[in-house]
């Protein structure tokens, strides 16, 4: 009995712990107001469910103790009370009302999406995220970046393991941003706790959301829909900058994408292509077919040594354009550029032991991809 | 007819003293409170219906 009371003042203390919630126990406050009003909103109701349960426990086990049967109580023996009856009705009426008028306010306020300054189109992909500046040509694939040896155990993790990305998702401070949110292959959900913003991301469905945020900085999350074997390995960084610094990124942003669209039509040496592909290939295929190019059998064929792929290029250009239906492996035509793809066939077929000298030139890949 | 009403009121709000309950039960015509029922069933939904349409203005 007197145990019993102990466990209680303890839990009744533990109530008071406020600074420890705001320290990683609880959802963070956010960057957006958005994220603020979603915040105010959680507390507020933790508090009012708070104050229920002590008061409902309460009672209950006052009067579990109070007329307890070995102190010999009588108990009451009535039948109706109307008026208690209408009080226990109206009172969580109220209360429910009260939290569905500033909740509605916030979901009205989060769904939202009109008169937005910039459309960003993010696509879940098995494993990455791809994002799309619309109306600007400029789109890129954000690929885990923590290096696999962290992974496996023979480096030491450092802070930002399995949070950070070799491209983060460059945003401006201040402007409204639409995501227009969907996906290629599974479900996924983009999900990064300090904008407020989690969002199924559904193929062949297009979701909105937006996000208009106040500070700058570095905001990360994950994929929050279990989406297969590297569901945990496709992080999501959000880089928030000045308007003025995000403006010249995505200038030069757009000059680089120019650039590369240029150099379509002129011929490409293998050293040139082969660097390209090792970027491309490493961001994007090394996460199945394994940095090395051993693949991971039976899903993800070896690249290494693959006699089907370096026998023939043109079937090797086709598995990478078209993918292999019924196979985990996506086609990338619209995914990347022509000379990303070329460089990463050209790469495959030349690096790891695979000696071919293939140069796949991105002018044949662009006439394959009209 | 008041009666009625107040009876289908109190059975919306799901609190009924046990003398009315009786009452209806001993003297009430089924058709009157199905029929008052329903009529009071779409002025509710017509109220919610102009309570979301005004707080979405």
């Amino acid at each position: 009995m007197r145990r019993k009371l102990a466990l209680m003042t303890g839990a009744g203390s533990l109530c008071g712990v406020t600074p420890a919630l705001a320290n990683g126990w609880n959802m963070p406050v956010g960057v957006t107001d958005v994220s603020r009003d979603i915040h105010s909103l959680h507390m507020t109701i933790f508090w009012i469910c708070v104050v229920i349960g002590v008061v409902v426990f309460g009672v209950m086990f006052y009067s579990l103790l109070r007329f307890r049967r070995s102190r010999h109580t009588d108990s009451a023996n009535f039948h109706e009370n109307t008026t208690v009856e209408i009080l226990w009705t109206t009172v969580p009426l109220l209360i429910l009302v009260g939290m569905a008028l500033p909740a509605t306010a916030t979901l009205r306020q989060m769904y939202d999406t009109s008169e937005a300054d910039l459309d960003v189109m993010i696509t879940g992909q098995q494993w990455r995220w791809r994002y799309e500046y619309l109306g600007e040509d400029v789109g890129f694939t954000s690929s885990l970046s923590t290096p696999r040896a962290q992974i496996t155990g023979e480096e030491e993790r450092q802070e930002h393991y399995l949070l950070e990305v070799d491209e983060p998702l460059v945003l401006p401070v201040g402007r409204k941003v639409r995501f227009l949110m969907t996906a290629d292959d599974v479900i996924h959900s983009w999900w990064v706790p300090e904008l407020a913003v989690k969002q199924d991301t559904i193929p062949g469905f297009v979701n909105e959301n937006w996000v208009r945020i106040n500070e700058p900085g570095i905001y990360r999350g994950q994929c929050a829909e279990l989406c297969g074997k590297d569901h945990a390995f496709m992080p999501i960084v959000v880089h928030a900058m000045e308007s003025d610094e995000f403006d010249t990124w995505l200038a030069d942003r757009k000059e680089a994408a120019a650039q590369e669209a240029l150099g379509v039509d002129r011929e490409w040496a293998l050293d040139e292509l082969m660097e390209r592909g090792e970027q491309v290939y490493n961001s994007v295929c090394a996460s199945c077919h394994q940095v090395d190019g051993s693949g991971s059998e039976p899903a993800f064929p070896a690249l290494a040594g693959n006699e089907q792929l370096l026998s023939d290029v043109e079937f090797h250009i086709d598995v990478v354009l078209n993918g292999v239906p019924g196979t985990p492996m996506a086609a990338y035509r619209n995914n990347m550029n022509p000379v990303e793809l070329a460089s990463v066939i050209t790469y495959e077929r030349n690096a790891w032991g695979n000696e071919t000298g293939d140069a796949v030139q991105p002018s044949e890949i662009q006439s394959r991809l009209e | 007819m008041w009666k009625v009403v107040k009876s289908v009121l109190a059975a919306f709000f799901g609190v009924q003293n046990e003398r009315q309950r009786s009452e209806d039960f001993q003297h009430g015509n089924p058709g009157a409170f199905i029929a008052v029922g329903l009529v009071l069933a779409a002025v509710m939904v017509g109220l919610i219906a102009l309570v979301a349409i005004l707080a979405s203005r």
